[in-house]
């Protein structure tokens, strides 16, 4: 149903005239697009549209009235922020109302307490530079900093940085959150203050509903305003250095360093990382492959595949980088000694150094998403695992091997088995597996190699990314908890009985099977008859 | 109907492991709190996940509270039944399932104590990261779940809790974060991850006083066991100097364990004899000791201690000239060695709980704050606690120094003698009247027990509705410890 004039009246009268919009031009530059992530795949061809309106409101009170009136109006409604997030952030259904949080962007430090308070539509960057000028760090994700820190938060939110300061969830401190319906929540210590230093709700934490191991992309409400935990930082100056586009931040040396590492076998990759985590040291510990170095070293595409074609099954597979960043938070002496314990423990190993830049081109400030990754035109990170570096340095090889039977359309990337890192000191590792294609070939392929994996996944009793809203519920919900689609499912139930808020997700991939001929024949679990449409 | 309850829980748990004998009820009625007795009907203590399901299951259908029970320490009334019912005891699930030393990990069951999991960590050298004096025959898993903090704050990734298994308020057993695969422990998984599928549902548990099922079973991080440990002091008359200098130094990641104790909590601490050492003291000790432990880990040691060492004495000179840290506190020879094992043993189980020595019981009060309001929090309790009577120098005050110091929890506690009802009840309407003027000037408080329920829940009334939707999605019957939290 098109959203009426009287409608669209109230709007205005919500945000002004200035700041909604059923204009087609403007609606049209909200469409899923190019160079954009999983731009082509089945999902943003059969599962998204332009929005009917759009509206962007500035405060937390704009968006519950907005809300309200959509959900009296039966008009579905999804919040945008930056838009990273590829299709998956765009709407699914005709007509619905796309919610721009951009003009949120209120920003406020605190210095002495660790945190920064912001709207939806602040972004990385600008945070990153503030917090470090102040004595402290974020982790920007490989989204990049331009993405929204919040959607960021409550969607992924981790990089190599994550070896020390870990899961995102734990630094979501004091959040309102516009339910459904409208209604506000307020998390963590402003559920009972107006002061938001602290993320710990009074019993038990209904942040649980903000995200799981990854995002539930709005479908649960829309948060307006987040207190995130910043880490402390050495306190010297990182320098931007450079000319655009190639600039990078230099380091301090006697207080931030890289160190590459080559080692002998995956085995002393491993070895590496679990020792390190347990010497406590380091501020970011991960696998190089191969693949990056010919990135890094590139100075357009042409001289990536001129490298790149260079490189074969056996060099790929005989690589081996342990990257290590050692920050002295404490002091110069600190660095000194991690790095003597890290000597140590790559002796031990059979370690050498490698001359390493003393810089830092991505994780720090850039997490240059953009460039990195667009290699073929396309691209998606198929999957991504937080478990143990037990599980983390063994699936990459099997999506490896499942690759092989979708190459072409997927690069030919001779049997790269992806990256993985440690987190949390080593209590956990992380991993991620890309892929990419050429945007003129035939992308079914892609979405089978998606669905495949998640099925691979299962069967192979890993735990990764492919959960929730971010492949068919239906399937994996029976596979993991047992049955946690249902728990899902009654928590979205009660707060948006209606389903407002971004139709149809978390069952949108359930919705994509049904659509999808080339997926649906790859179906053999039960889907309800009552899915959303 | 009462015959069947009796048969089916029997049934489920074995004769020797159900009972209604008044006597066995009643010791359940009560716990350390001077919260009022209120008995169950029945006792049962499962022996696994699935005899918990079962029971539950059966709850459900029949509309009958459940009071899940992990030990038979609680200080808060949480476990003490509110309508009656099922009182489940899980102690008898102590087993300790596994020590992963690559991923540093340990896997364990709800009844698992301080004192089982600290002695078998220890045979492989490592431990956790503990709450202040746990108590020996408390439930770990318990402490974790009630969000009970460390002393050790260096960690940035915070929480050590990983993947868990729960048994929902309908019965259905369901495992959480990466424990949730199929299969498992049968699986590339291990549970090192406690977030998803799909929502972080362990969060619904948190500080959840078992009212949205019980946990069974859970992951835990465990750490090394340093190889050197240099315990020190500082004095301090003015305890906002002792907080500036933890702004200062940790978030240099300096020390391991930190906190701030008065001289009340200190004695308590360190009292060996009660009839003679604690008067004593507590009129000797300084009103504020900082305790700092620098630790040297697994590798170079010597180094590490001097690196920090060095830090502090540099932050020291030049910042904090007043400041007198030192291996020992000046008057108390003997507290080096002491303190240590206070902060990374659990309190012995045959030993009078410190808390208790005083007067016989005691009831503490919890918030979290910024570390620089701390002192005119506890102002505000001074003045309403001398309304009633007590004077500061009868209260025991602990801070928690808190993520690099960038908040803390700050822990009043009251003492009083149990068989003293008036003395009781003041110190019941001391406890109520601060909470509610520290929760109107900011004080956030996470753990709403007993009486703090209503105060907490009035003021965080939205926050209160759209728990009690998520709980009713559920627990439609509201089986599970009904009368706490605002349910």
């Amino acid at each position: 149903m098109a959203i009426s004039k009287e409608v669209y009246k109230v709007f205005e009268s919500i945000v002004g005239d200035y700041y909604v919009s059923n204009d087609p031009v403007i609606c049209e530059s909200y469409r899923s697009g190019p160079g954009g992530y999983e731009n082509g795949t089945g999902y943003e061809r059969v599962m998204t549209t332009i929005p009917g309106c759009v509206i962007m409101p500035r405060t937390t009170e704009e968006v519950q009235k907005i809300v309200k009136v959509c959900y009296k109006n039966d008009i579905p409604y999804v919040p945008y922020s930056t838009g990273f997030y590829g299709p998956k952030s765009h709407p699914h259904v005709e007509d619905a109302l796309l919610i721009d949080l951009k003009r949120m962007n209120d920003f406020y430090l605190d210095e002495k307490h660790y945190y920064v308070e912001v709207g939806p539509g602040m972004i990385y960057s600008p945070i990153q530079e503030e917090a470090m000028r102040h004595g402290a760090y974020v982790v920007i994700g490989g989204g990049g900093a331009q993405a929204s820190a919040i959607a960021n938060l409550i969607g992924d939110g981790w990089s190599p940085l994550s070896h020390r300061i870990g899961l995102p969830h734990r630094r979501i401190l004091g959040t309102e959150l516009v339910l459904p319906d409208g209604e506000l929540l307020k998390l963590g210590s402003l559920a009972n203050s107006d002061d938001p230093f602290w993320g710990e709700c009074p019993g038990p934490d209904l942040r649980g509903i903000l995200r799981g191991y990854t995002g539930v992309r709005g479908c649960l409400g829309i948060v307006t305003r987040m207190a995130i935990k910043t880490l402390p930082f050495q306190p010297e100056r990182l320098q931007p250095t450079g000319i655009s586009p190639n600039t990078v931040l230099a380091f301090p040396e006697k207080r931030v360093k890289w160190i590459n590492y080559v080692v002998p076998s995956k085995e002393a990759q491993v070895k590496a990382m679990y020792e390190i985590g347990k010497a406590e040291i380091g501020g970011a510990v991960t696998k190089v492959p191969l693949f990056w170095r010919s990135i890094a070293k590139a100075e357009d595409k042409e001289h990536f595949w001129e490298m790149w074609g260079k490189e074969n099954e056996k060099t790929v597979a005989n690589f081996f980088i342990v990257r290590v960043l050692l920050i002295g938070y404490t002091s110069e002496e600190q660095l000194e000694y991690d790095e003597a314990v890290l000597a140590d423990i790559m002796s031990e190993v059979g370690g050498e150094a490698r001359p390493t830049k003393p810089s830092d081109e991505s994780w720090i400030k850039n997490a240059d998403s953009a460039g990195m990754w667009l290699m073929c035109g396309d691209y998606v990170s198929v999957d991504y695992v937080i478990e143990t570096l037990s599980q983390a340095t063994e699936h990459g090889p099997t999506y490896a091997e499942l690759k092989k039977k979708y190459t072409p359309p997927l690069m030919p990337d001779y049997g790269d088995p992806g990256w993985f890192q440690s987190f949390e000191l080593g209590h956990q590792g992380y991993s991620e597996f890309l892929i990419y294609w050429d945007h003129d070939d035939d992308t079914d392929p892609v979405d089978q190699f998606y669905l495949d994996t998640s099925i691979m996944n299962i069967n192979h009793r890993f735990y990764t990314s492919l959960l929730g809203p971010h492949q068919p519920m239906y399937l994996t919900g029976p596979q993991y908890g047992p049955n946690y689609h249902e728990y899902f499912l009654k928590v979205k139930d009660e707060f948006d009985p209606k389903w407002m808020s971004h139709p149809p997700v978390p069952l949108a991939h359930d919705v994509l099977i049904e659509r999808s001929p080339w997926l649906k024949k790859m179906k053999y679990w039960e889907t309800p008859d009552d899915l959303p449409k | 109907m009462d015959v069947d309850v009796k048969a089916k829980l029997s049934g489920i748990v074995g004769k020797a492991n159900f009972s209604d004998d008044p006597a066995q009820l009643e010791a359940y009625s009560i716990d350390q709190s001077y919260y009022p007795a209120g008995m169950p009907n029945y006792i049962v203590k499962p022996a696994n996940s699935e005899e918990v399901s079962e029971v539950i299951k059966f709850c459900s259908e029949n509309s009958i509270p459940v009071v899940p029970c992990s030990s038979k320490i609680h200080f808060f009334g949480a476990t003490i039944p509110k309508e009656g019912g099922v009182l489940m005891d899980l102690t008898r699930m102590d087993k300790i399932f596994e020590i992963d030393a690559d991923n540093r990990r340990v896997r364990f069951e709800t009844g698992v104590t301080w004192e089982k999991l600290t002695t078998e960590l220890e045979k492989e050298g490592f431990r956790v990261i503990m709450p202040l004096a746990a108590m020996a025959e408390r439930s770990v898993l318990t402490d974790f779940m009630e969000r009970e903090e460390p002393t050790n704050q260096v960690y940035d990734y915070g929480e050590p809790l990983e993947a868990m298994e729960v048994v929902w308020p309908t019965g259905e057993i369901f495992r959480m974060g990466s424990a949730s695969v199929n299969g498992y422990p049968d699986s590339m998984s291990k549970g090192g991850n406690p977030s998803g599928p799909g929502l972080d549902f362990y969060r619904f548990f948190q500080c959840a006083q078992g009212t949205m099922g019980v946990v069974t079973w859970t992951n835990l991080k465990i750490e090394s066991i340093p190889k050197i440990d240099k315990v020190l002091f500082a004095p301090l008359d003015d305890l906002n100097y002792g907080i500036d200098f933890l702004y200062r130094i940790m978030p240099r990641r300096i020390g391991q364990e930190v906190l701030l104790l008065n001289n009340v909590d200190l004695a308590a601490l360190l009292t060996e004899n009660w009839d003679e050492d604690y008067e004593k003291l507590c009129a000797t000790l300084p009103p504020w000791t900082l305790v700092l432990v620098v630790s040297g880990l697994l590798r170079r040691p010597e180094e590490k201690i001097a690196y920090e060492m060095k830090f502090l004495d540099h932050v020291i000179k030049h910042e904090f000239p007043s400041l007198r840290l030192g291996e020992n506190l000046p008057g108390f020879p003997g507290v080096r060695k002491k303190m240590l094992p206070i902060l990374r043993k659990p309190w012995p189980a045959n030993k009078t709980y410190w808390k208790n020595g005083i007067k016989g019981a005691s009831q503490s009060l919890l918030f979290h704050a910024r570390p620089m309001n701390a002192e005119q929090y506890i102002s505000v309790v001074e003045n309403i606690a001398a309304q009633y009577g007590i004077q500061i120098h009868d209260i025991g005050v602990y801070i928690q120094p808190l993520e690099h110091n960038r908040a803390c929890r700050i822990e009043i506690t009251f003492f009083y003698d149990p068989e003293n009802e008036a003395e009781k009840s003041v110190v019941r309407a001391l406890y109520n009247d601060a909470a509610k003027i520290l929760l109107s000037e900011g004080a956030i408080f996470t753990r709403p027990y007993g009486d703090l329920a209503p105060i907490v829940y009035d003021k965080a009334a939205s926050y209160a509705a759209a728990l009690k939707r998520l709980k009713k999605t559920f627990d439609p019957n509201n089986i599970m410890n009904p009368g706490n939290l605002c349910f």
